[in-house]
């Protein structure tokens, strides 16, 4: 059996030699999903990175104990990997929108119109819906929301970014999901962010270390 | 952070595959490199490169999981109710590190799944010093202020490597270490500080850990085989040796300060050189260990071993039809 200093080790009588190489069956590790936070409030919502989790409400608790257990936000957000639609990734000084596949005539949607409520009633009525979009504006750095758009499809939605957001330069990557597939904090449960405040023994601030060195060499000299 | 950036079987020049490799990509690829642009998960990328940042990142995720083990299991015995706080805080810290880095080494292909099971089947390599233990809390100190710091100038190097996604969960991990560093700083000072018997404990650890500290940045340049093709990639991005120096430069005159001394007589600054000199680190006794052969390889290995198959049957039962895994994008 295994001797550890650790107690709790001792306790678990593992043995010194596995007998069976160790295996693992598929999903041991759940599926993935992409998180996103707001800063401050009025920030854009901005990418921190993955998470494994079985279901969408396990990912957001998850993402909540990884992304902000150290750094404070107002939001979050967290989307299925498999729900995300990436370009290709381009250069630091082009645009991702350059490079789009060219879509049929018959489905190349017209931009959509903000103020045009008929008209989007109709498009609603007509299957089309909201698409979130985010660029990334430098390899390296992280994708940003710009904002939503209407659409019938993913390959749509990024042809409609294109005439809303395309001006904006440069886009290395864009990525885009349906609306619905987003979780997103409610902004009746902002209380769930503001967990750091008592919690001094986190910061590096609350270690006064340079007061008792100076002590110790004023006692040594 | 713990990670070591020491990848202990680099490539030879003769097995490096690039002549399998489209001569353009391959052009356009180092290009992108050379004027300092990222390359991100949807890029072209040489098998070779792959191989190696999947390694290394592995390495480096294994290494956290790994070193929480040995300050993890001082946190029902540290000395006061903020001290338990405070450990657990910098433990959670470190299993939140492995998991960004296990996400950015996803991004590379190797599924989470595989990675676990190459490191509790002892394939995979993780930071050696977690191969030794901590008999005493000055000696679980020592980790979180010495080891922690080494650990600081190896990902410091490596955030301004070429890969984005180990680049930012690398940014994420440096921005949790001014705690870390200052929470060891001031354990280790608190104890040197102390009753003659805290100072006395203080000594022996550091005593103890010294010689594997002197080794965390893997063997001495003279010993690596080729990093040439790695360096020009931004796979690696500082020597071993370079790392070392600029852990001694920072940290030798910071234990010295508080009147701890070091068990290596040559341990000293060549002025003129601006390099340190010291005997050199036992580095056939460094294979046997990393090779599994150390006081508590098998002990790190059983628990995390253990860990993961009492906790199987929650993820099962978590698991719905809908469950889908797909290569996390960034």
């Amino acid at each position: 059996m295994i001797q550890s200093f650790d107690p709790r080790m001792n306790r678990l009588g593992l043995p010194d030699a596995p007998v069976t190489a160790a295996t693992k069956t598929a999903l041991d590790q759940f599926g993935t999903y992409e998180v996103f936070h707001q800063k401050k409030d009025g920030a854009p919502y901005v990418y921190v990175g993955p998470v494994h989790a079985p279901e969408a409400d396990v990912a957001f608790l998850f993402a909540k104990e990884q992304f902000s257990r150290r750094f404070a936000c107002t939001g979050m957000w967290v989307v299925p990997t498999a729900a995300i639609t990436v370009t290709d990734y381009v250069g630091d000084q082009e645009s991702a929108y350059d490079f789009l596949p060219l879509l049929p005539k018959s489905v190349a949607p017209a931009p959509g119109n903000a103020d045009d409520t008929a008209g989007e009633a109709a498009a609603y009525a007509a299957g089309e819906e909201d698409y979130d979009i985010f660029h990334l504006k430098k390899r390296g750095k992280a994708h940003q929301h710009v904002g939503k758009v209407r659409a019938s499809s993913p390959a749509a939605a990024l042809q409609v970014a294109k005439a809303v957001f395309g001006e904006q330069r440069p886009v290395v990557n864009v990525w885009t999901t349906r609306s619905a597939d987003v979780l997103r904090s409610d902004e009746e449960d902002r209380d769930i962010w503001s967990t750091t405040p008592e919690k001094k023994y986190r910061d590096a601030i609350s270690y006064k270390v340079q007061d008792r060195i100076e002590k110790f060499k004023a006692e040594n000299k | 952070m713990y990670g070591s950036a020491s990848t202990h079987d680099l490539p030879t020049t003769a097995t490096t595959g690039l002549e399998n490799e489209d001569p353009i990509l391959l052009a356009e690829f180092e290009a992108r490199i050379a004027r300092g642009e990222k390359i991100e998960p949807g890029d072209w990328m040489p098998a070779l490169y792959r191989k190696q940042l999947t390694r290394m990142i592995e390495q480096h995720a294994h290494s956290e999981i790994i070193g929480s083990l040995p300050e993890g299991t001082w946190i029902t015995r540290a000395p006061g109710f903020r001290r338990k706080m405070a450990q657990m805080a910098k433990v959670q810290d470190e299993v939140g590190h492995a998991q960004l880095l296990y996400s950015a080494a996803e991004t590379l292909g190797k599924t989470r799944e595989q990675m676990l099971i190459d490191l509790i089947n002892g394939k995979s390599k993780y930071s050696n010093v977690f191969n030794y233990p901590t008999p005493t809390w000055a000696d679980s100190n020592v980790i979180s202020w010495l080891i922690d710091a080494g650990a600081i100038v190896n990902q410091l190097a490596n955030a301004k490597g070429s890969y984005g996604p180990y680049c930012r969960a690398l940014d994420r991990i440096c921005a949790e270490e001014a705690f870390h560093l200052k929470y060891g700083h001031d354990a280790v000072v608190h104890m040197a500080t102390g009753t003659p018997i805290q100072r006395a404990m203080m000594q022996a650890a550091l005593n103890r850990w010294w010689p594997a500290i002197m080794t965390f940045f893997g063997p001495s340049d003279k010993m690596s085989v080729h990093t040439e093709i790695l360096m020009r990639w931004k796979v690696k991005m500082a020597s071993n040796d370079e790392c070392r120096n600029q852990f001694l430069d920072m940290y030798v005159p910071k234990i010295w300060e508080i009147g701890l001394t070091l068990p290596d007589e040559k341990l000293a600054k060549n002025e003129e050189t601006g390099r340190w000199e010291f005997t050199e680190p036992d580095w056939e006794d460094f294979k046997r260990v990393i090779n599994g052969d150390g006081p508590c390889n098998a002990e790190r290995i059983a628990v995390r071993r253990a860990a993961e198959e009492n906790g199987a049957w929650v993820r099962r039962a978590l698991l719905t039809p809908k469950t889908q895994y797909v290569r996390p994008l960034a």
